[in-house]
């Protein structure tokens, strides 16, 4: 068959509505990635261990919101032991490793958690660094 | 992707070879990104050699940009300060973003960090093409002489605090795999500082001489079986079943796979992500992205919206029906972790 100027759309679609489908893809992709990126205002309850020498706290169980860095959890322990910067702390979950400081208790509860807490072990010494 | 078909085709006759196992783990040792550094100019001391203040490597996928210093080090000395600023120069000031402002963290792994940068660039309406060249072109780093910006990098720039977290990652996925750090915390001194030796000197039999004995082994889950027949299984004595024992180690028995997905700006989600649903059916990528972003990856069924958005893991655009527990076993970084990032786009 020979190939006329109308067999021509048929073999490749009008550039803009494709166009336009990619974009309304990426739009959304977009928006998804907004929504995504929303803070979840959640809380969920913190228990911090000491272990060996570290001074033991009257208060050790704090709401948290989930959102929160564990940086920002290592740093609130340090303020309520009053620990001056450079006064070594190191801080475990479930006496077994450290977690990454930029991962979000959002992560390290839904993975870590034990009967609904989730459990910071602190200690003055490298205990299972 | 359809060099890909195989795998994603027939992924259990993959999963029970032991040689495409270390076959899949060589080819991601052996991955590797261009990098090129650049020093500041605003940082540049005086009487340096302007000009050649750029620097490319070919960084390995599972090395530390703390790992790249001495290399960069010994350029920057030889070739563009001058002796009063290369005996002056302190790496320990040294810190790394990229050529738009994002500060680039000394505890991800390099391919990490490349393919984080990929799928941004898939976000930015601006550059719709973006994606693509992404893959051919160096990524432009920004090194930084002085003033680390501590409380974001989060860690001391250092090799050493580099470790320490590496060691962290590595015992966290032990954790999640079963449920303790034993085979972490079992092994010497010397064998886990091995470990790190070996992304170090990028010496792949050295570090899975000891990373074979934390990592999941490849033993096929009899795809299709339920549970219970597999539980059975492990019920008969060892000496009865020679395949049951090495088993217990295997990529569908843990408890969890170590996997994280990266969206283009954040955040990083991570959940437990068991290696076989309820149903006994193995648990796929595209079970996992449908079941924490079912915005961009929506579950198969009548009236589902098309997918707007793709799975790049260690520089691959990784199948949909990749099973977990193969990808934890041989698809994971040096720090035993699965990580995916996400790019917007359809059948990229």
């Amino acid at each position: 068959m020979a190939l006329t100027p109308d067999a021509i759309p048929h073999l490749s679609p009008p550039l803009t509505s494709s166009d336009s489908a990619a974009d309304a893809g990426l739009a959304e992709g977009l928006a998804a990635l907004e929504s995504y990126k929303k803070k979840d205002p959640a809380k969920v309850v913190v228990r911090f261990k000491a272990v060996g020498n570290a001074p033991i706290m009257k208060q050790n169980f704090f709401r948290v919101t989930v959102s929160n860095r564990f940086q920002a959890v290592i740093q609130f322990l340090r303020k309520e032991l009053g620990w001056k910067a450079g006064e070594p702390l190191f801080t475990y979950i479930n006496l077994a490793f450290s977690p990454a400081p930029d991962d979000t208790i959002a992560n390290l509860y839904r993975s870590f958690a034990t009967d609904g807490h989730l459990i910071v072990n602190y200690s003055t010494t490298a205990a299972w660094g | 992707m359809s060099t890909f078909g195989g795998i994603r085709h027939s992924p259990s006759t993959f999963a029970s070879s032991p040689a495409s196992t270390t076959l899949f783990r060589r080819l991601v040792w052996e991955g590797t990104v261009p990098l090129e550094i650049r020093v500041d100019s605003k940082e540049l001391p005086a009487n340096s050699n302007r000009g050649l203040e750029c620097y490319f490597i070919q960084a390995p996928r599972v090395s530390y940009l703390p790992l790249l210093i001495p290399e960069i080090k010994r350029f920057l000395q030889d070739v563009v300060f001058d002796d009063e600023a290369a005996r002056l120069m302190k790496e320990e000031d040294w810190w790394f973003e990229s050529e738009d402002g994002h500060l680039l963290k000394w505890h991800w792994p390099v391919g990490l960090i490349y393919d984080n940068h990929t799928t941004l660039a898939t976000s930015r309406p601006a550059a719709p093409a973006a994606s693509a060249r992404a893959q051919a072109v160096p990524l432009r780093l920004v090194l930084h002489l002085a003033s680390p910006p501590t409380d974001r990098l989060l860690l001391a720039p250092s090799a050493e605090a580099c470790k320490q977290a590496f060691m962290g990652q590595l015992k966290e996925a032990d954790f999640l795999r079963w449920g303790n750090t034993k085979r972490m915390t079992g092994l010497r001194k010397a064998e886990q500082d091995g470990m790190w030796e070996g992304i170090k000197e990028h010496n792949f039999d050295d570090y899975w001489r000891v990373a074979s004995k934390v990592t999941p082994t490849t033993l096929p889950a009899r795809p299709g079986s339920p549970p219970a027949a597999q539980s059975s299984m492990h019920a008969r004595p060892p000496s009865a079943d020679p395949q049951g024992a090495p088993d217990r180690e295997g990529a569908y028995n843990v408890r969890s796979v170590p996997i994280r997905l990266y969206l283009p700006e954040g955040p990083v989600l991570q959940d437990l992500a068991p290696p076989v649903l309820e149903d006994g059916t193995p648990n796929t990528l595209a079970d996992l992205l449908s079941l924490h972003l079912p915005l961009l990856f929506p579950a198969p069924g009548p009236g589902a919206g098309p997918t707007l958005a793709y799975a790049l893991l260690q520089g691959v655009i990784t199948p949909p029906d990749a099973e977990l527990a193969w990808l934890g076993a041989c698809m994971s970084g040096a720090d035993g972790w699965v990580n995916i990032c996400v790019g917007l786009g359809r059948d990229q």
